[in-house]
């Protein structure tokens, strides 16, 4: 039985589910069902682009221990569409439980995801479980870029206690094509100079493009980070993979390479929320 | 000492036709672009490739494959780069056909730590001692390769192997009771040194 304590802090968790499914209508994409409970919110600004945005927002303004959300987006087939979220995700220390983020997102065959979430920033002390799926159904595409940041470099923020788990997955009609299982924990962090882990990197982001011929963006995107300042990344492809991993000592000189380096895998401008 | 155990100790001897001599995992990359000069440099890259990277995943495959799981998209999916997906394949095919021979099985050939968990299955050994044979016997593939591409004294790269038992036997025992939920990986230097290597002008390994 809770007592009075723990009854409060329960009340004060955050809970929070929004879903949105688009489907293609002879050529224009159609809203078919939108939902949002609790601190999850999804819109769809007007937008005169091609395809449209969806913008996910979490109102309680961070997530701390304990914090559950749920993110969905289905797309139908041959629907594009670019999903972002409306700020930078914080999470922010925790007196033990961890907080849990479940994304799910699927494209239909013919169909495209642009999934450029705003980057997450880890707090001392935070505790992260986040597992992003991304089902694509046939030769359906997507491009995802995800960028972690380990405090704020410019408040003097040294991490050393995070322990954070994001698993990345990307399946292909059922069957795992890319997974990244990304972790933030207090043995890295204690050898945050390590040449072969954070090589003193506070932002971290990795790009990928997963779709048939993928491989073929490996060339131009080698020549545009090459162009790039202020980070050190490496491009990499095969099986209809794209991938780029990006490092630098903190969030903005990231932010504003991937700026000029999405424009190699993507038509048209980053979503209006990106502001560099 | 067992049959089994021996048995174990020559699949995954250098001497077992698998040709882990030609991958560098990415440290010829970080020793060409001087990350890596000493032995206590190379200690440290092993011991961040070994507890935070492809050490720690490819150890938790193996035991669950070893215990009945199928992996092997999955394993081909966790490849981090190109030559990565590529020395894992190789490897693996080569250790299935050279099983399979000796054994008279049908392992599908699939990517190098699964291999060895279904291949292991055959054995009567606990999953925690296989998956150490298995860390033991890929850093010390790495420690030769860095003794020849530094280069280092055998006695100083021997040193820097026997300094990560320690580490090795945790993981291992840390690995036999894992879910791929455990999974985080945080080896970024590494996997960016396996990306650039691709590009490396001068090469004596493949990945």
């Amino acid at each position: 039985m809770l007592d009075g304590v723990e009854a409060v802090q329960a009340m004060q968790r955050t809970r929070g589910r929004a879903a949105v499914r688009l489907s293609d209508n002879a050529g224009r994409v159609r809203l078919v069902d939108l939902h949002q409970s609790g601190s999850a919110k999804v819109f769809l600004p007007r937008s005169h682009a091609a395809a449209p945005e969806i913008v996910f927002l979490n109102t309680a303004g961070g997530l701390t221990g304990g914090d559950r959300m749920r993110f969905d987006a289905d797309l139908g087939a041959g629907v594009r569409a670019t999903a972002t979220t409306q700020t930078a995700e914080r999470i922010y220390a925790s007196t033990g439980d961890v907080a849990r983020l479940d994304l799910r997102l699927s494209v239909g065959a013919g169909g495209r995801l642009d999934w450029l979430p705003q980057e997450t920033i880890l707090f001392d002390r935070a505790r992260l479980a986040r597992r992003t799926e991304v089902a694509l159904a046939g030769d359906a595409a997507c491009l995802w870029v995800e960028t972690l940041v380990l405090g704020r470099a410019a408040m003097g923020e040294a991490l050393a206690d995070v322990q954070a788990r994001d698993h990345r997955v990307v399946t292909r009609d059922g069957r795992p094509v890319l997974i990244e299982p990304a972790g933030i924990s207090p043995a890295l962090l204690a050898d945050a100079g390590q040449p072969a882990g954070l090589d003193g990197a506070r932002a971290l982001a990795t790009v990928a493009l997963v779709a048939p011929g993928a491989e073929d963006a490996v060339g131009p995107l080698r020549a545009a980070l090459a162009a790039a300042d202020g980070v050190r990344g490496a491009v990499t492809g095969w099986d209809g993979k794209a991938i780029m991993r990006l490092m630098a000592p903190d969030a903005y000189p990231l932010r504003k390479a991937l700026a000029g380096l999405l424009p190699v895998l993507r038509p048209g401008p980053l979503p209006r929320v990106w502001q560099i | 000492m067992t049959a089994d155990l021996l048995t174990l100790t020559q699949w995954l001897s250098p001497a077992f036709p698998v040709g882990g001599y030609a991958y560098s995992h990415g440290l010829e990359q970080a020793i060409a672009a001087g990350r890596v000069t000493d032995a206590g440099g190379l200690c440290d890259w092993l011991s961040v490739v070994l507890d935070h990277g492809t050490g720690r995943v490819d150890a938790v495959l193996l035991c669950l494959t070893l215990n009945g799981a199928d992996l092997a998209d999955t394993a081909r999916a966790l490849a981090p780069s190109r030559e990565r997906a590529q020395e894992a394949e190789d490897q693996g095919r080569a250790f299935v056909e050279a099983v399979n021979a000796l054994r008279g099985t049908a392992i599908a050939p699939q990517p190098l730590p699964t291999a060895v968990g279904q291949a292991a299955r055959l054995l009567d050994l606990p999953a925690s001692e296989v998956a150490a044979l298995y860390l033991h016997a890929f850093t010390s593939n790495l420690v030769s390769a860095a003794v020849r591409f530094v280069p280092l004294g055998q006695a100083a790269g021997q040193q820097a192997l026997a300094d990560l038992h320690p580490l090795i036997l945790n993981l291992a025992d840390w690995a036999a009771t894992a879910g791929l939920d455990d999974l985080a990986s945080g080896a970024y230097g590494s996997d960016l040194a396996a990306m650039e290597h691709e590009t490396l002008d001068v090469r004596l390994f493949r990945t």
